[in-house]
């Protein structure tokens, strides 16, 4: 029995031998394709510029020069200066320290979107796959009904119905009144529950087929148990497609917000999102239309670079364009 | 086929029941109501007024009151003013299809024309031009484009009337183009997304095609090229653009929301933010109902479309 055992375990410790010396898993490989993308890499290196401007600015106030909240009518609507990087706005507030603000906060709704949509999508998406034929009709009728909402509509009802009692008065919700949600989180909520749905067809899409592949009935055929299936095999193959899917997620939040901060439901005043610099922009756009410029082409920028970080993870997560 | 049509009509009723219910119910789920004011209302008063619009009722009756007249196709009457909300939605959804229109033509002209060029001289320099719009307006939503626009061509170069209380959006469907200049901006900074996703997926769609074989013998009998293009190429190419069509027109005339506010252009989007604010009940429910409505027949047409377009396919 012994032996027997020993003859069939050879082959194999023979095999991982030769792949050790030169194995690169799924991840390195798709890395090393990664950084052959130009495009990608540049966005990428933009993307890590911002984030990380903007997160010092929030914790380091040199970074900053001035607070973005203090007004000083001694410097209304100036143009870029060394004091003043990208100059003033018509209550004299520094531009450079509301724009770090307003990424940052449109960035973590990009992101933290993106990351309650995973999570829904894929818990969708999985139970829909593998539970059973009554749950996978029950719960794609439900994503084709949150599919079907008016996007906009849906989002800027939710954001109300989440917030609670003050959603009467425009911009309410500051985070300081007790008892009422943060606007960071009451806009993932309500931009992530109206735009889980892709990611959930496309994890119940890619489970159904990678079901069905050989490599899953040898699996099982080896003994391997449904959740070893399901964790090592099959979400590792989906991850790929939901991380692509993903990054293109995160532009359309960050354009979601703009848009709600731009009719006038995003922070609060003191705050600054880049929806309501533009909005704020547009009052002086016949006399400093800079302050219009700054966050129309960050929003622009920030899209870009997500789009191409996700064409380039896309070709680069896709085993058939290995080289 | 028609058997098809008919039960995928039929299948947007439950969707839009469903839909409506949602919407009540969520609407109603915040604590407050529009006669909320700073300054309280005498108890007499607002009795009146609720009685009036149908909010004295518990919420079951009020649910089971709207359904059924949503089923007769009444929508109401708005709290804010008084009006019927059928009244109101049509006079705003005038100026929204109008402007859906414009950008819708202007995406699908532009995007196709701009896909297929660069698709015929791949890697030429017409391609690198398409490729580029195509990727730019990815990134150049109306929020993004319809600012920029206004400063580069409204106030630095004063083409066009700056941003004001009274744009000018004149009623096309009245017959009066007098004002057709003010409209070009709202629909190129509304149609310039749409219209690169356009020309990107006929770019695609296009290079596929002409690599067929049926292409390479359209050509050996000695067709011109321009009849092996339009007639053999771009309508077996189009077939796949013309699936994102419908979402993308139904997705102009509900999303018009940041143009319509920057030019102060009446549509039913701002419309649909005021009645929220306000707690406008009977308008928040029929702009989503009827949004919905839209979205879901453009998606039915485009699939009846493609059944027609594309032969293979049989329902």
């Amino acid at each position: 029995m012994a032996a027997s055992e020993q003859s069939l375990v050879q082959p194999f410790d023979f095999a991982s031998d030769v792949l050790h010396t030169k194995q690169r898993g799924l991840w390195t490989q798709a890395w090393q394709r990664l950084l052959h993308n130009r495009l990608a890499v540049i966005s990428g290196a933009i993307l890590l510029i911002i984030i990380t401007v903007s997160l010092l600015a929030d914790f380091v106030p040199a970074v900053q020069l001035h607070d973005p909240a203090t007004t000083d009518f001694s410097v209304i609507e100036q143009n870029p200066s060394w004091n003043h990087p990208l100059g003033t706005d018509r209550l004299g507030r520094d531009l450079y320290a509301r724009m770090t603000q307003a990424t940052l906060f449109s960035l973590k709704i990009g992101i933290g979107t993106q990351a309650v949509i995973l999570l829904i999508g894929i818990s969708v998406g999985m139970s829909a796959a593998l539970a059973g034929r009554l749950s996978d009709t029950v719960l794609m009728w439900i994503t084709d009904l949150a599919f079907a909402f008016p996007d906009l509509l849906a989002i800027i009802l939710l954001r109300q119905v989440l917030f609670g009692r003050d959603w009467a008065i425009i911009g309410s919700g500051d985070p300081q009144i007790p008892g009422v949600p943060s606007v960071l989180l009451v806009t993932v909520l309500a931009i992530s529950f109206v735009g889980w749905t892709t990611v959930s067809r496309l994890v119940r899409g890619q489970m159904l087929s990678i079901k069905e592949q050989d490599y899953i009935l040898a699996a099982r055929a080896t003994g391997a148990s449904p959740w070893r299936i399901v964790r090592a095999h099959m979400l590792p193959n989906t991850l790929s497609a939901v991380i692509v899917a993903a990054t293109f997620g995160i532009p359309l939040a960050i354009f979601a917000e703009a848009t709600l901060g731009f009719i006038g439901l995003g922070v609060p005043p003191p705050n600054a999102s880049l929806g309501s610099l533009i909005n704020s922009g547009l009052d002086s756009i016949q006399t400093h239309n800079i302050q219009l410029i700054w966050p129309t082409v960050m929003v622009a920028l920030l899209m870009l670079c997500f789009t191409f970080l996700g064409d380039g993870l896309r070709d680069a997560l896709d085993p058939r364009t290995r080289r | 086929m028609l058997a098809y049509a008919i039960r995928r009509v039929l299948a947007i009723i439950p969707l839009i029941f469903a839909i409506a219910t949602i919407t009540f119910f969520l609407m109603h789920s915040v604590e407050g109501g529009p006669f909320d004011e700073d300054k309280p209302i005498p108890p007499a008063t607002r009795a009146n007024l609720e009685r009036r619009y149908g909010l004295d009722d518990s919420l079951p009756v009020q649910y089971v009151t709207y359904i059924k007249n949503l089923a007769s196709l009444d929508f109401g009457i708005s709290i804010a003013n008084n009006r019927d909300i059928s009244d109101i939605i049509k006079e705003r959804m005038r100026v929204s299809v109008q402007l859906g229109i414009a950008a819708f033509l202007f995406a699908t002209t532009f995007g196709l024309t701009l896909g297929i060029v660069s698709s015929l001289n791949q890697n030429g320099f017409g391609d690198y031009f398409g490729v580029f719009v195509a990727t730019a307006g990815a990134a150049m939503p109306s929020i993004v484009l319809a600012p920029l626009l206004t400063i580069v061509f409204a106030v630095e170069l004063g083409w066009f009337k700056v941003l004001s209380t009274n744009y000018g959006f004149t009623d096309w469907f009245g017959g009066d183009f007098s004002n057709w200049k003010q409209v070009i901006l709202p629909t190129i900074g509304l149609g310039f997304l749409p219209m690169a996703f356009i020309a990107r997926i006929t770019r695609a769609s296009m290079l596929e095609v002409l690599r067929q074989d049926y292409i390479r013998t359209a050509r050996a009998k000695g067709l011109e090229e321009f009849g092996v293009v339009i007639r053999h190429a771009a309508k077996n190419a189009l077939i796949p653009v013309l699936t994102v069509l419908g979402p993308i027109f139904a997705g102009l005339i509900t999303g018009s929301l940041v143009i319509e506010r920057l030019f102060a252009i009446p549509g039913l989007g701002g419309e649909f933010v005021r009645s929220v604010i306000i707690r406008d009940y009977g308008l928040i429910m029929g702009v989503t109902v009827f949004f919905a409505v839209i979205i879901a027949f453009m998606n039915l047409v485009v699939d009846l479309l493609y059944g027609i377009a594309d032969p293979r396919i049989r329902y």
